[in-house]
């Protein structure tokens, strides 16, 4: 009953934002404010998916990386929204020439929320017990540590073997530091070093941030940040032109004129790392026939989820623009409807009825595009529309599926395609052996190199298909600064954020 | 009396029961955990063994279907496998926003739809009759959701008079700022529900006006409609009482989706959240509770109409 709820309503929601676009003015946003921020202001955004607990060290999801990671806990070293490595709690570090030793020297006089001063056994401490805890998140990330030792400030990681992406992993879950014993109780607390503390949590509806006074960095600009979770977009359109709302983050472009109506918002497309992916189960039947799958490539018109989200861009293999390794690979699988039914032909094919299992969260247009084009060639498709624990139980886990549809949206998450026993169920000795290769590269450049090496590879073996590369949509209040714009969705950094009266 | 009081007690208890059976059961045909949801995607099959483990979803089902029964007889209605906190501490907290929009709304579908229903039905044949009628009709078919959004379009958007989401982070502590993030789901949901109720009250008002004791009444002198008022209303309201038990069920259902709708932190939010994350443990208390109150409510309905209206002692 659920779920015909949820249809109606959305179907409903969609007559609503008709009726509001025909009413609404087609006005210039205003210039951004120049006024003085407000150390006292408090920030209200939206943001879409909720955490369901708060437990950093246990819990999987992108919506305790967003808010918590950079705010509240902080590691050795973050990343940038562009994506580039740069010292946190860690004042500088060094790489060993063998790529075998990471010397970080620990900043000093910064402590944890509780008052608490962080010493560099935290440090060896988290990050041993990190690797050492196979139910923590992201454990394995630290496989090739084989020692976290301190001397005085500096804390020095001795590897097995070279690991290129081991710094990234520290700018992640992976490399949080964490107060060695701590009691808070992690599931709806947090002790962390950052520049927020986390204030409150009222479930289902929102969670305060305020800032940390005794912040060792420069302290945030704005006493707190309320995120407000509003799943629908028309409902956050409607807080924000009410005034409820500063900043509304994983909004819909197509609704660009109306957020921009009366002068308060202005919308900004960031890049990011979010990849719309369709898989495709390989192992066995008609999709185990590589012609199969490019023809099911060639048969989808890429353009049209970028026509339709108003945002993003094309993107014809696994690894997007932001992350080492990509590569423009759309000569691989070009749009060509002729190709692809000569394809299907060829492999003897004909009649192919197949399912697309998708979580019900997703626009409607994706499934419809695809029924349409597939439909085109002569593939019929069948659209399952599951909750997100249906496709985690059926897809996931027990890789009951033909085509199934989810948004990756981590960075540098290539590993997947060259894990066999992922959903992807894609196996290729070659890919798998140029991934390692990259991980054991001490050079970045060269380690690059063969990540698009084999990103090529998977692409050229229609391993799987990405519809999209989608964009950061974000709809800034005019008052606001520094609010950032470039892959929201898997970390939102407010050190810089401010708001002015004005 | 006191028979009947027992005998549908023991009814009451019986649906009780047979409701907690069919809450667990019908739980545990969707697929999917709330440890596959802890774990998510790039975890390991053992990762989510061992988290299965951790929760007790491993045992078998007639374990947890008693471990849970047996807490709810000790008081224990549970706690979230997400976030520890318990069922009935989430239900209160949640419950200072549903009850006072149930409330609310129930008070806002009466106060119109009895006057107008009352008005249309004297008013039969009548121009202004027919056009209360026809649009309480009209109201009584428009979607909740639908409803919802031109309130919000028309009091928030436009007019900026009210809230169009949320409830304020300090609740009920600034009566004010609750009461205006109350009113649009509120009146959304009365709207709707009072449509329904007026055309109850309006044909029950019609019955009335042909009833012996009204027309006996009209007999000895007074005006028709002062009959209607003293002999056929008492009536009319026996009807509504029993309809407005049925809409407490509704009213629910209706803060269900209203409540997804203006982003209000109730019970109803919380169950659809619940239901997606798999926290059984949660949405098995909740439905419990919610259904134990619509049973409860349905129990004190039958009582009361008992106790008022004589024919039914009689014909017992």
């Amino acid at each position: 009953m659920l779920r015909r709820t949820a249809l109606a309503a959305a179907s409903i929601l969609a007559a609503g934002a008709l009726l509001l676009s025909a009413c609404s003015g087609g006005a210039e946003p205003g210039p951004t404010s120049s006024g003085a921020p407000d150390p006292d202001a408090s920030v209200a955004i939206r943001l879409v998916l909720e955490p369901g607990n708060l437990d950093i060290r246990q819990t999987a999801g992108s919506a305790l990386d967003q808010i918590l990671v950079d705010n509240v806990y902080q590691g050795l070293v973050g990343r940038t929204p562009e994506q580039e490595i740069v010292p946190v709690l860690a004042e500088d570090w060094t790489v060993s020439p063998d790529g075998l030793t990471y010397t970080f020297t620990l900043r000093e006089g910064v402590t944890f929320h509780d008052g608490q001063e962080l010493t560099p056994q935290d440090v060896v401490w988290s990050l041993t017990t990190r690797k050492n805890t196979p139910e923590w998140r992201d454990s394995a990330r630290l496989a090739n540590v084989t020692t976290v030792t301190a001397d005085g400030q500096v804390v020095t990681l001795e590897l097995a073997e070279p690991d290129s992406s081991l710094l990234w992993n520290l700018t992640g879950r992976a490399g949080i530091i964490l107060k060695e014993g701590d009691t808070v109780d992690y599931s709806t607390a947090a002790n962390g070093t950052g520049p927020f503390r986390l204030d409150q949590w009222r479930q289902g509806d929102s969670i305060t941030f305020s800032r940390n006074d005794d912040y060792w960095g420069d302290p945030a600009q704005v006493a707190e940040v309320v995120f407000d979770y509003i799943p629908d977009n028309q409902a956050a359109l409607n807080a924000a032109l009410a005034g409820e709302v500063d900043v509304l983050t994983g909004f819909d472009a197509n609704l660009k004129e109306q957020v921009e109506a009366n002068g308060d918002f202005a919308l900004e497309l960031g890049q990011s790392t979010d990849k719309g992916t369709l898989a495709f189960n390989q192992t066995s039947g008609p999709l185990a026939d590589q012609r199969v799958r490019q023809a099911i490539r060639q048969a989808i018109d890429h353009d049209a989820f970028i026509q339709s989200g108003a945002s993003g861009e094309t993107l014809y293999g696994p690894i997007p623009s932001l992350d080492p390794g990509y590569e423009d690979l759309s000569d691989v699988a070009p749009y060509d409807p002729e190709a692809a039914r000569a394809l299907l032909d060829e492999a003897g094919v004909d009649d192919l009825e197949l399912t697309l299992t998708i979580p019900n969260f997703y626009a409607t247009t994706i499934p419809q595009i695809l029924v349409s084009n597939l439909n085109d060639v002569g593939i019929t498709l069948e659209v399952k529309s599951v909750d997100f624990s249906t496709w985690l139980n059926d897809v996931y886990i027990n890789q009951d599926y033909d085509l199934s549809f989810v948004l990756h949206t981590e960075a540098r998450d290539f590993e997947n395609w060259a894990n066999p026993d992922y959903y992807f169920t894609y196996d290729n000795p070659e890919v798998q052996d140029l991934y390692a290769q990259s991980l054991a590269a001490t050079d970045e450049a060269e380690a690059a190199e063969l990540l698009a090496e084999a990103a090529r590879i998977v692409s050229e073996d229609a391993a799987g298909d990405w519809l999209y590369n989608g964009a950061s949509v974000v709809a800034v209040g005019t008052n606001i600064t520094g609010m950032p714009s470039i892959n929201v969705n898997e970390r939102l950094n407010l050190a810089e954020l401010a708001k002015s009266n004005g | 009396m006191i028979r009947y009081t027992l005998t549908r007690l023991a009814l009451l208890l019986l649906g009780l029961l047979v409701a907690s059976v069919l809450i667990f059961l019908s739980l545990r045909v969707l697929p999917g955990d709330v440890a596959q949801l802890i774990a998510g995607v790039n975890s390991t099959p053992a990762q989510i063994e061992a988290i299965r483990e951790r929760l007790g979803l491993d045992q078998p089902l007639p374990v947890q279907y008693l471990d849970w029964i047996g807490g709810v007889l000790r008081g224990d209605l549970g706690s979230s496998l997400l976030t520890g906190s318990t069922v009935a501490s989430e239900l209160a907290e949640k419950a200072e926003v549903t009850v006072p929009l149930g409330i609310l709304s129930l008070t806002i579908a009466v106060l119109f739809s009895v006057p107008l229903g009352v008005l249309s039905a004297v008013r039969r044949g009548r121009g202004d009759g027919t056009a209360l009628s026809v649009g309480a009709q009209a109201l009584a078919a428009v979607p909740v959701v639908w409803a919802g959004m031109m309130l919000v379009v028309v009091f928030a958007v436009w007019l900026g008079w009210l809230p169009a989401q949320g409830f304020p982070r300090a609740g009920w502590q600034d009566p004010a700022a609750a009461m205006r993030a109350l009113i649009l789901p509120a009146l959304t949901i009365g709207i709707v529900e009072g449509a329904m109720l007026m055309r109850i009250v309006r044909s029950a008002t019609l019955q009335a006006v042909g009833q012996d004791h009204v027309r006996t009444g009209a007999a000895k002198g007074l005006t028709r409609n002062a009959a209607l008022v003293r002999h056929g209303l008492p009536d009319v309201g026996l009807s509504v009482i029993t309809v407005l038990g049925l809409q407490v069920a509704g009213i629910i259902v209706g803060a269900v989706v209203i409540e997804q709708l203006f982003t209000l932190p109730g019970i109803g939010r919380m169950l659809v959240s619940d239901v997606g994350a798999r926290d059984l443990p949660m949405v098995q208390g909740e439905l419990l509770v919610l259904t134990g109150f619509v049973l409860i409510v349905g129990f004190v309905v039958d009582l009361v109409h008992r106790v008022i209206d004589p024919r039914q002692r009689e014909a017992a």
